[in-house]
């Protein structure tokens, strides 16, 4: 065990900083936003970070990335939250990205990564369905066999962002199906399609993220499968699993602390400042020790999975991190629209114009929304209840 | 940041392992002098106790292969090591200037043959080294010690202790002989089988010999001391409540009502898989600290040990008290390795300061730094760099 910090952390912390300074735009600079920026947004943001080479900040080198080590990651997610960039494409970089260096042919990463790197395609992620969010298996989208095409028919429900996606990977099956876990197909569709239908799902969030994207006989080529026909299952697994250390959302925690610790300092409670509060003060300590022992879990995850022998140990581990990391997303956001006082209250997504809201930084219209998007974060993802479920089998055999 | 251990920490961890289960006999009764000596002599011997001090100060092995000794005690539910009354007086010592009698002392105290115990704690200030309210009187280093420190750790075999009191304005730590005129102690047995004393001063004098550090450096000292022995306490903590999830999982797969294993409830499942997730929370805390003990200054120390203890602290009373619930009546019986853990559990969240202590002392911190505009700007200033 080597618990020394990478010596050259700071160096690189500097250089991220000094490339913000010079490279963001200010009027892309603290945007509100839920989850994902607006697609012009990321596309822009997008250019700014390829042309310096940094299109990829976690991908291998060999797929065009920056090839940055996991601390570097964070410094690098870090650095962007403070500095208020928008997102990348978080679809296409944490998910679809790692998905097809593990199972994608040649062809599929020749045809979709360069334009990953120079924001032309966003991508969407279709797994879940109306009758179907933690039981997968029990999706009713077909894939039906129509030559060298599959001909894809259902209804792909709670969708993020898929009204400003170029591209969807998604599940679906084909009849009959062996045994319940068989049939599966991942598959790369174009958006573009014909037979493709999107319906805004509205959410308590007011914001547009949710979707239903409805497939009539969409005619998906076989060379869009990702991994074996019928092994879809497998797939599917193996990107839930990696996906839980990205959904602990450590900069948005870090953020969070920073906008508590902002607000504490210049807003007042009968007549004192928040932090001036006894109570206030021990919360948002005991809020700063969860997040700094998040960040060690963060860096425990991200050396385990290196290490392909560990994949069991790995797999608890994440779920755990899964676990506690979104339950404190919730407690920090709610403690955050505490501390805006009778703004909590209103719902409106601009502040010019209340006179509660004076006082106030800029952050502090978007805490509702990220407030009630937050409730999702303990279903999206494997729900707790799942990763509870994932723990008792994968860590005490149950 | 690497988190598997090296082959070298490896056979550190399973000759820890191994000594302390092929001798589990001797070594059980927390309380019990023999046992207590056996310990001693061999942690001594293997040149444990010394582990963590700089190798010029007679240690030999780093805060990370301490952390592995306690983890592995702990597992073992042996709590009567002097793993953690080492750690505290001797890291005390290292951290106060070069004396001789300091050194004296901690070359005996390293090779077993002076038992020593950092006396900090008073019944005012809760586990925390501040406010002193023992007096040293008298001139320069010609002092006369005043006062009455609470939970030493350590019975009446202890030889010698660190004491911290107030000399006119300032912090001053002194060694005092256990026999010295003027001292009485009282003995008692805390509820997880450990021993302490009470002691009481009543013009104990020391001379400018046993003078270690005064000023600012001794409250630092003292401070230095005390992060490490939290660090130390945590690792045991970590060691004893893995031992504690063990054996409730092995429990619930055992035992058999209305005809199926209790583990195949969901409820009691995803009341253990919560317990996991806490204790790799709180795990993970004391590794920031064993890398900040590593790798950071004093005053981050200090912050990420208050962290540490506050976290480790309330989830070693969350899980135990869960353990209790989901093994029922029988964990009530007297000296069930789940009873003496959960007893653990409440010594350790009173000595070194408890987690409210601990979390009330970081607001004060945070309201003396977020409440000035400078300092403010200074914590925010990732947000602030940009124009």
């Amino acid at each position: 065990m080597d618990l020394s910090p990478d010596p050259d952390l700071e160096t690189f912390r500097n250089e991220v900083r000094g490339f913000l300074r010079r490279e963001l735009p200010p009027e892309i600079a603290y945007r509100p936003r839920v989850f994902m920026s607006r697609r012009e947004d990321i596309v822009r943001w997008q250019t700014i970070l390829n042309e310096q080479g940094w299109g990829a900040p976690s991908w291998p080198k060999e797929y065009g990335g920056a090839g940055w080590s996991p601390q570097q990651c964070l410094v690098f997610e870090e650095e962007c939250v403070a500095a208020g960039t928008p997102t990348q494409d978080i679809v296409g970089q944490k998910l679809l990205g790692p998905l097809l260096q593990e199972f994608g042919t040649p062809d599929q990463i020749a045809k979709h990564f360069p334009p990953i790197l120079r924001g032309e395609s966003i991508w969407a992620h279709g797994f879940s369905e109306a009758q179907a969010g933690s039981d997968l298996a029990s999706i009713r989208t077909i894939a039906a066999q129509d030559g060298d095409d599959y001909l894809v028919s259902g209804t792909k429900k709670w969708i993020s962002y898929a009204h400003q996606a170029d591209w969807i990977f998604m599940i679906a099956r084909t009849l009959p199906y062996p045994d319940r876990r068989g049939g599966f197909h991942v598959l790369l569709v174009d958006m573009r399609s014909v037979g493709i239908t999107i319906a805004p799902i509205r959410t308590v969030a007011r914001f547009h993220h949710l979707n239903e994207v409805i497939f009539d006989a969409v005619r998906v080529p076989k060379a869009n499968l990702v991994g074996e026909a019928g092994k879809g299952w497998t797939v599917a697994r193996h990107l839930l699993d990696g996906s839980h250390a990205a959904v602990a959302d450590l900069p948005s925690l870090r953020a969070y602390l920073w906008q508590m610790k902002e607000l504490s300092g210049n807003q007042t409670a009968g007549g004192k400042l928040l932090v001036e509060g006894r109570e206030f003060a021990i919360k948002l300590g005991r809020f700063e020790a969860e997040v700094d022992a998040i960040t060690m879990m963060v860096a425990r995850v991200a050396a385990l999975s290196q290490i392909p022998e560990r994949a069991a140990e790995l797999r608890a581990l994440s779920s755990m991190l899964k676990l506690r990391s979104t339950d404190l997303q919730q407690r920090m956001i709610d403690f955050l629209l505490e501390a805006i006082g009778d703004f909590g209250a209103v719902e409106t997504d601009t502040i010019e114009n209340d006179p509660t809201a004076a006082s106030l930084p800029g952050f502090a219209g978007n805490i509702a929304p990220e407030l009630f998007f937050r409730r999702s974060s303990t279903i999206y993802g494997g729900s707790s209840e799942i990763q509870r479920a994932i723990i008792a089998r994968s860590h005490f055999g149950m | 940041m690497r988190f598997d251990l090296s082959d070298a920490q490896k056979a550190l961890r399973d000759t820890v392992r191994h000594d302390l289960a092929e001798h589990a006999k001797h070594f059980a009764d927390s309380a019990g002098a023999a046992s207590r000596d056996a310990l001693r002599r061999h942690f001594a011997s293997h040149g444990w106790l010394g582990a963590g001090l700089p190798p010029e100060r007679g240690g030999g092995r780093d805060i990370v292969d301490l952390a592995i000794i306690a983890r592995e005690c702990g597992r073992q539910l042996i709590f009567g090591s002097d793993l953690l009354a080492t750690a505290l007086v001797s890291q005390t010592i290292v951290a106060c200037e070069e004396r001789a009698s300091g050194a004296r002392n901690l070359r005996e105290l390293v090779a077993g043959e002076r038992i020593l115990s950092l006396a900090y704690g008073e019944p005012q200030s809760r586990g925390m080294p501040d406010p002193i309210a023992t007096r040293a009187e008298g001139a320069n280093d010609d002092l006369s010690l005043f006062g009455l420190k609470s939970l030493v750790i350590g019975g009446t075999e202890v030889d010698g202790y660190v004491v911290s009191a107030i000399s006119g304005e300032e912090t001053v730590l002194v060694l005092v002989d256990a026999k010295a005129a003027g001292l009485s102690r009282t003995q008692v047995r805390l509820h997880d089988g450990t021993l302490a004393c009470h002691i009481e001063l009543d013009g104990v004098l020391v001379n400018a010999d046993d003078v270690l550090s005064r000023g600012a450096g001794a409250m630092a000292a003292l401070r230095a001391g005390i992060a490490r022995g939290i660090a130390v306490l945590c690792s045991e903590l970590i060691g004893m409540l893995e031992n504690t999830i063990e054996t409730t999982a092995a429990y619930l797969k055992g035992r058999i009502q209305f005809g199926v294993p209790l583990s195949s409830f969901q409820a009691l499942q995803h009341r253990l898989a919560d317990m996991a997730a806490e204790l790799e929370l709180a795990r993970s805390s004391l590794l920031g600290l064993l890398s900040a003990i590593g790798h950071s200054d004093e005053e981050t120390i200090n912050y990420r040990a208050s962290q540490t203890k506050s976290l480790v602290g309330r989830a070693a009373k969350q899980i135990c008290g869960e353990a209790i619930q989901l093994h029922g009546a029988v964990a009530m019986v007297e000296d069930s390795a789940i009873g003496r853990a959960y007893k653990k559990s409440l010594v350790s969240d009173i000595l070194l300061g408890g987690s409210n202590g601990h979390d009330a002392q970081r607001a004060e911190e945070l309201q003396r730094r977020l409440s000035t505009d400078e300092l403010r700007w200074l914590e925010l200033l990732p947000l602030w760099w940009m124009p």
